[in-house]
């Protein structure tokens, strides 16, 4: 057993160390959707927490809990309603989006959307009330007073997005349920995990492996990095 | 001389409790004026209103004498410069944040850049240019934040308690601090504090806060002169007051009016300062009178109406004045 596992991880350093083209389009198909989702879902949420965080309006309670609960949503409920909405029979099954990156992208948003919505929310409503009476007393104007505090919250604003990002690229639900999984078009880090290990090829899995805990450790030390720069 | 504010029956709620009540009140162009008075008591409430942040329930306010509404108050914002109480920097290096109101206003990069320097190395501040923050002691902020008012050249500067977050040698420090950023400067300033005597050190015109309504406070009695520790004296050039004990070093004094006993006799007591003189001048104010006499100096007293009722003083009239050396208190 020993053996075995010593033996696939050096043959998964070597497809590492190698550049495996095989494996690296993997990791290039997951880093480039995920990076799309979390670009479309910050331009969202950045705006849309900062109208949350600032404005009281009816229901904003209830809205609040909704939103922690989707926070912890299952990604294969996120897959499987999306499924619904995608496949051909769907509501927006003409587009025929289904296992196309673009659902991928889809999915990923809208199961990180709640998680960065909710961080955002929160970095605007624990930062330092000062910002906004400083920069008014300044003479900023409404727009200048936001470009203010969302510079002045960036750190916050940037750990959100990673915190993000973390979700998306290690999430494997919607990529299997929207993507399918096709070879060197819909398949990533998380699916092709699953794929290689039942298909017998340990060595290109645990590499892949290897590969998504080293972007999962990359994503932590930013992460911690920003929320020591926001303090 | 025009008035650069003048309040009419000002109000402002909060959470529906009425928190300030002005019934009317002009500040001069030009002067210092400090707001007195307890944490609650409505200071800074008024303060953020005069710096145009917040609007009065009801009321108007008129600064130079133009009645301020929701088109202008922004217009009158820039005009104004506001170090609030424990002032926030932002999380860039110090010269940033003095030049970022100049940003704001659109002024150039190169310009700004100038006048923001040239700001804190007439403040003796220029080590700090390139620091965060974060690397900042208290007063520093406290210096920071008012260079980052004055580099506006603001027609007002507000400041907002500004001694509370500092130290006895920082406070002392920014008192000088703030006497050299007046030099040359023909603003008006207004700042609230809670220590009536610093107040009436450092501005024109005293008003303390009690319960949201403004009242103009009279002097204190401040005097100038040195201290010999022989005599165990006061020497103001034209008396001697006699203090518990002071360095040598000791410039200023001053006697609170509550403390002073006024009397027909010479009374005898254990208050160790009594000095005949006459009474100048008397006004009435609520259920207090205010009298004036001269016993050398002028001193202001307080005196209960019953006490009035009692003493029966007028104006030339003689009388005894007397406190206890206790009763005075070593400004520096």
């Amino acid at each position: 057993m020993n053996d075995f596992f010593t033996d696939s991880f050096l043959v998964a350093l070597n497809l590492i160390l190698g550049f495996d083209i095989e494996l690296y389009y993997v990791v290039w198909t997951s880093l480039k959707i995920s990076f799309s989702s979390i670009l479309i879902t910050s331009f969202l949420c950045i705006p849309l927490g900062l109208v949350f965080a600032f404005r009281n309006f009816p229901g904003k309670p209830v809205l609040q809990s909704i939103l922690n609960t989707l926070m912890a949503m299952p990604t294969v409920v996120v897959g499987l309603l999306l499924f619904g909405l995608l496949g051909r029979r769907g509501a927006f099954g003409e587009l025929e989006l289904l296992y196309t990156q673009t659902a991928m992208v889809i999915g990923q948003c809208v199961l990180i959307f709640p998680i960065i919505l909710n961080l955002v929310i929160s970095a605007a409503n624990t930062a330092d009330p000062r910002i906004r009476s400083t920069s008014v007393a300044l003479g900023a104007g409404r727009v200048q007073q936001l470009v203010i505090f969302v510079n002045e919250v960036r750190f916050a604003m940037m750990a959100a997005i990673v915190a993000g990002f973390g979700r998306a690229i290690g999430e494997v639900g919607v990529a299997m349920m929207l993507g399918g999984n096709i070879e060197g078009y819909t398949r990533t880090m998380t699916t092709a995990i699953i794929l290689e290990t039942s298909k017998g090829e340990f060595e290109f899995a645990l590499a892949l492996g290897m590969l998504l805990l080293l972007v999962a450790f990359v994503v932590n030390g930013l992460l911690e990095k920003f929320q020591k720069l926001n303090k | 001389m025009t008035a650069v504010y003048e309040l009419k029956d000002v109000q402002f709620r909060f959470d529906g409790n009425l928190v300030l009540d002005i019934g009317y009140c002009s500040i001069e162009r030009g002067r210092s004026v400090a707001i007195v008075g307890p944490n609650g008591s409505g200071k800074t409430t008024l303060l953020n209103m005069l710096a145009f942040l917040s609007k009065p329930a009801r009321g108007y306010i008129k600064y130079l004498q133009v009645s301020v509404n929701d088109r202008n108050r922004g217009d009158f914002r820039r005009r104004v410069g506001y170090v609030q109480q424990n002032p926030y920097l932002f999380n860039m290096p110090v010269f940033e944040n003095v030049e970022l109101g100049l940003k704001l206003r659109g002024t150039a990069k190169k310009v700004r850049r100038r006048r923001a320097l040239d700001i804190l190395a007439q403040l003796g501040l220029e080590n700090l240019a390139g620091r965060r923050a974060h690397e900042l002691s208290g007063g520093e902020i406290q210096k920071v934040a008012l260079a980052r008012a004055l580099v506006l050249e603001p027609e007002v500067l507000i400041l907002d308690e500004p001694f509370t977050y500092l130290d006895k040698s920082s406070s002392f420090e920014f008192e000088n601090f703030l006497t050299l950023a007046r030099n040359g400067r023909e603003q008006t300033v207004i700042f609230s504090l809670h220590d009536h005597i610093r107040a009436q050190v450092l501005a024109d015109e005293v008003c303390s806060i009690i319960d949201g309504k403004l009242i103009r406070e009279s002097s204190i009695n401040l005097f100038h002169g040195r201290f010999s520790a022989e005599t165990g004296c006061f020497d103001t050039g034209r008396m001697n007051i006699r203090l518990p004990g002071a360095g040598n070093s000791c410039r200023m004094i001053a006697v609170e009016p509550s403390q002073i006993v006024l009397s027909r006799a010479e009374l005898d007591s254990s208050m160790r300062n009594s000095f005949p003189g006459r009474v100048t001048s008397m006004h009435s104010q609520g259920s207090n009178v205010h009298v004036t006499v001269d016993v050398g100096e002028k001193f202001h007293t307080v005196i209960s109406g019953a006490a009035q009722e009692a003493l029966k003083l007028g104006p030339g009239d003689a009388v005894w004045l007397s406190f206890k050396s206790n009763a005075v208190k070593v400004i520096r």
